[in-house]
């Protein structure tokens, strides 16, 4: 392949996907930033555009504390949710042998079904009188006049399991690919058991694990719908906001005015954790690889 | 005691795993064990009030829920496939290859991950609108797509970073043209995590609510039925079919991989064909 | 890895700037697009009557889960049969402000997205007529309907003349009670007692919660002020900070009252078939019950008006009015269907509250209103009460 065709490779492979992304969502993001400056309501005469730069500290003021709320709520998701799927990723990807693509699908299979039925169902379990709440009490994870649902900590554990998969199966595509031998070299080396992993696998790992904590993190933060079904008042996150000024005060400048300042901000952590993670374990530039 | 002790903490990722492996599955045990459940109205109603196998028999009498479960089912088999190429390809242009915009590429990955639903869908169905498309499947697939994408660019770009390129370099060593090599070594390489980024955008696909109900005009998916539905009461056939669902998948995954197991015994144990003469 | 990151140390100024660049180009773009005109400020393309005419052809229904009897030989089948019209029944309305969000884009166009006809409660149907959004109709083309509608459904306040909306079914909100646990809930006024702190829920839904409320404190609430709303707003408020509230729900709390998480709450009367709970039931409140209709409405741009007028005289023939209401157990808009219950020999139906609530039983009831004053001022009380439920 001559040189000019060589350098358009990078964008004939881009380009299917970037011609996607531009025609249905950047120029819906278009509208929607259009609509972050307009004024006025639909009962009123419609919504006009006058650079109405105050919808975003009007949608920000009085709504501070979801925003903190759903980072708080979507951090400890990913976290947890790390601590989850980590290890049985590397059981999985390590232990399972030949039915590791069996077992990869049986925990991902429950996925398919809606996330109401789901939720139904973890909502039977968690019931205030059920026999898994009152062994919560026991254990005093819970307090004894006190409930699992309608709380902080059911809407945290809704994230979690809810984005499991998104977490498990990054980690688990970048664990597969790991050489055992390299693990057996170092230990032949004297290196111990979590010596190896520190200094092996979790290297190796990295992309896998910094995938899944974004593909986690980041749609976890503009959830609604846990909050809704499982959370109770005092729980709302910024989702449950927006959710509420789309459709039920209808005032869309301010919807799309605090949509964009949420994306802001999970850019911001975005950039931050990336920094401290390495950007080569996202970007993964060729010089990483050799 | 110590002998017990040290099994323990030898099994200790296993017997972790295992407990994982249940707490996944905790909920679609429930869901199964509610669709042999007797009910007054045929509703799910969330107590346990006897065994019967009625809803089992009649699994597929409420054709609302078929219709939507194959719409479903269509819409995500479609939009996973695509999103998946799309997004592959996508991968392997930001990881391995050095150009301009690389930077304006990457935040076009993540930003449809950051925007909330419900502006993505109203955004789009606007847009839909302007652009004179009339509201269904196309509108759907057309979203879920789009949405997608980036879940599948991260997950596979993620298995392409540090990916030992030595085997590619020696097949084009041997030889070998760059389609050749990619289909024959780059592809197999990265099929485990093509298919995690599948299965991936499946299950977005399938689970999706605020977006599709914006764009899916009157056509029905499994998620917006069941939404509905829930206003009245959610027929038990859900229940079944959702068991249904999961283990024809478990059960089709363990078949193929049966196969293969079989098909590699059967190689080992078969005479090897008789040497070709080399003639010296 | 010193390498990696001199790369990044470029790469990132790159990435800073070319979203700067990105968002900046999306609020130029933004500026020189259409900043003239207003975007949603309701159709105004005038009054249009739905024609009527020969009656052939398809339609779309768009209507709420749950209202349609089932079965091959369901009231769609039936109509199917006498008119020859093919019939698209589409459940796709789960919520008011939700259908009203996903249409009203194609609304502000004139399109109705292929329907004929959909089903909205009183209040969006009186927001979407406002908006210039739906088509009136000519009592003269609807003898069945006008002939037998109730008398309490005939002149409500948000459609005194009926002129854009015929009632599919009504229903009442007031008290959903576990009477084993809660016994002495009696008035929506009990739900504060401290002794049910965090085990009762109220809906989410303004214009059932609020009135409500009201009618409890002794206001009537097609009368009230709108500083009399915000106050009991404000009350809700206070009995959220302090753990009262479990929750604000759709119709999810019936789930809630089944496994007893939830004791006492503020319901719906037709939901009584989804909580099978033997100590549930559905209690009128003592200073009454706010009574709602889910009605039909025409869109302009609706395809095929005359069949959408048939549908709307067919459904009111009591004989089939009866079959739905027999299945949707709320209460029927139609005269005459409780004698043809008897006829059948089906008592319990004929004599179910209800469904054919007496005029004593609702005499307390207040129709459902809207917050008072103007658009701005409902636009207050609105948002009251969302930042009291996403507080």
């Amino acid at each position: 392949m001559n040189g000019a065709r060589r350098r358009l490779v990078p964008y004939g492979l881009l380009g299917p996907g970037a011609i996607w992304l531009v025609l249905f969502f950047v120029v819906p993001m278009y509208y929607m930033g259009q609509m972050a400056l307009r004024s006025g309501s639909l009962a009123t005469g419609g919504f006009t555009f006058t650079w109405e730069w105050s919808n975003f500290s009007d949608s920000l003021s009085g709504h501070e504390e979801q925003l903190v709320r759903s980072f708080l709520y979507a951090g400890s998701a990913t976290l947890i949710a790390l601590a989850i799927a980590y290890p049985l990723a590397y059981a999985i990807a390590l232990r399972a042998g030949r039915w590791k693509l069996l077992l990869l699908f049986a925990v991902v299979a429950p996925f398919f079904t809606t996330y109401l039925i789901r939720t139904i169902a973890w909502k039977t379990i968690l019931a205030d009188a059920s026999p898994a709440v009152d062994v919560l009490k026991f254990l005093h994870l819970v307090p004894e006049d006190g409930r699992v649902l309608a709380t902080g900590g059911a809407v945290i554990a809704g994230l979690t399991y809810n984005f499991l998969p998104f977490m498990i199966l990054p980690i688990y595509a970048s664990l597969e690919r790991m050489d055992v031998r390299l693990i057996e070299a170092a230990k032949d080396l004297y290196a111990s058991s979590t010596k190896a992993f520190i200094k092996v696998t979790l290297p190796i790992t990295a992309p896998g694990i910094v995938a899944g904590v974004l593909l986690t993190f980041i749609p976890a933060v503009g959830d609604y719908v846990n909050a809704l079904l499982l959370g109770g008042t005092g729980q709302a996150m910024v989702g449950n906001v927006i959710q509420s000024l789309y459709l039920q005060q209808r005032d869309y400048p301010e919807a799309a005015a605090l949509s964009f300042l949420m994306m802001a901000a999970i850019l911001v952590v975005v950039a931050v954790y990336l920094r401290l993670a390495g950007t080569g374990a996202f970007m993964g530039e060729e010089e990483e690889a050799k | 005691m110590s002998a017990a002790w040290a099994w323990l903490r030898r099994n200790a990722l296993l017997i972790y795993a295992g407990i994982a492996v249940l707490y996944m599955l905790l909920p679609i045990f429930v869901i199964a064990l509610f669709s042999f459940d007797k009910t007054t109205f045929g509703r799910l109603d969330y107590t346990w009030s006897g065994f019967t196998l009625d809803y089992w028999r009649n699994a597929f009498s409420e054709t609302a829920v078929n219709d939507a479960m194959i719409t479903s089912l269509q819409l995500a088999a479609l939009a996973t496939i695509v999103s998946t190429v799309i997004g592959t390809l996508m991968a392997l242009a930001l990881v391995r290859y050095q150009f301009r915009g690389r930077g304006a590429s990457n935040l076009l990955i993540i930003l449809p991950m950051a925007t909330p639903e419900i502006v993505i869908g109203a955004s789009l169905l606007s847009m839909f609108l302007i652009y004179g498309l009339d509201l269904g499947f196309t509108t759907l697939f057309i979203a879920h797509v789009m949405f997608s994408i980036s879940f599948v660019v991260v997950v596979v770009r993620s298995r392409l970073i540090g990916f030992d390129r030595s085997l590619e370099e020696a097949a084009a060593d041997l030889g070998a043209p760059p389609l050749t090599t990619f289909r024959t070594i780059t592809l197999p390489l990265l099929a485990p995590g093509i298919v995690a980024a599948a299965l991936l955008a499946f299950a977005l696909s399938i689970d999706d609510f605020v977006i599709s109900n914006f764009n899916s005009g009157t056509t029905e998916t499994f998620p917006l039925y069941i939404f509905g539905v829930s206003l009245r009461g959610i027929p038990v056939q859900v229940n079944v079919l959702a068991t249904l669902l999961f283990l024809v998948t478990v059960i089709g995954i363990a078949g193929v991989l049966w196969q293969q197991h079989r098909a590699e015994r059967m190689a080992s144990i078969r005479p090897d064909p008789e040497p070709i003469a080399t003639g010296g | 890895m010193s390498n990696a990151t001199n790369t990044t140390r470029v790469a990132r100024p790159r990435v800073v700037l070319a979203a700067l660049l990105a968002v900046v180009a999306v609020f130029a773009i933004a500026a020189c697009g259409d900043g003239g005109d207003s975007v949603g400020g309701g159709s105004d393309s005038g009054t249009e009557v739905a024609k009527s005419g020969p009656v052939e052809g398809e339609i779309t229904i768009s209507n709420w889960p749950g209202y349609m009897d089932t079965g091959s030989r369901n009231t769609v089948a039936e109509f199917q049969d006498k008119t020859g019209v093919k019939v698209d029944y589409v459940e796709d309305v789960n919520d008011n402000a939700e259908f009203f969000g996903k249409l009203q884009p194609q609304l502000e166009e004139g399109k109705s997205g292929g329907r004929s006809i959909f089903v909205v409660t009183d209040w969006m149907a009186k927001q979407m007529y406002d908006l210039g959004y739906l088509q009136e109709i000519d009592h003269a083309t609807l003898p069945t309907v006008f002939d037998h509608l109730i008398p309490s459904l005939e002149r409500p306040a948000f459609d005194p003349d009926r002129k854009f909306s015929v009632p599919w079914q009504s229903g009442m909100t007031g008290l959903m009670v576990n009477k084993k646990l809660a016994p002495g809930v009696k008035s929506v006024n009990d739900l504060f007692d401290p002794q049910y702190k965090g085990k009762v829920t109220v809906l989410s839904e303004l214009r059932d919660t609020i009135p409500l409320m009201l009618k409890a404190d002794g206001i009537d609430p097609s009368k009230a002020s709108k500083q009399q709303w915000l106050d009991e707003i404000e009350k809700l408020g206070d009995a959220v900070d302090s753990g009262q509230l479990r929750r604000f729900t759709g119709n999810d709390y019936t789930q809630d009252m089944t496994n007893e998480n939830v004791i006492a709450a503020i319901g719906w009367s037709g939901d009584t078939s989804l909580i099978e709970n033997p100590d549930v039931e559905w209690r009128m409140p003592t200073q009454g019950c706010i009574l709602w209709s889910d009605n039909m409405v025409i869109p302009k741009g609706a395809p095929n008006t005359p069949a959408a007028l048939e549908w709307m005289n067919f459904t009111y023939e009591p004989k089939v009015q009866a079959d739905l209401a027999a299945y949707i157990q709320y209460v029927t808009p139609v005269t005459g269907v409780k004698e043809v219950f008897e006829q059948q020999g089906k008592t319990a139906l004929a004599n179910n509250p209800l469904i054919f609530p007496s005029a004593q039983f609702t005499k307390n009831c207040t129709t459902q209103p809207d917050p008072p004053g103007s658009a701005e001022d409902q636009q207050e009380v609105t948002n009251a009460f969302q930042d009291v439920i996403t507080g």
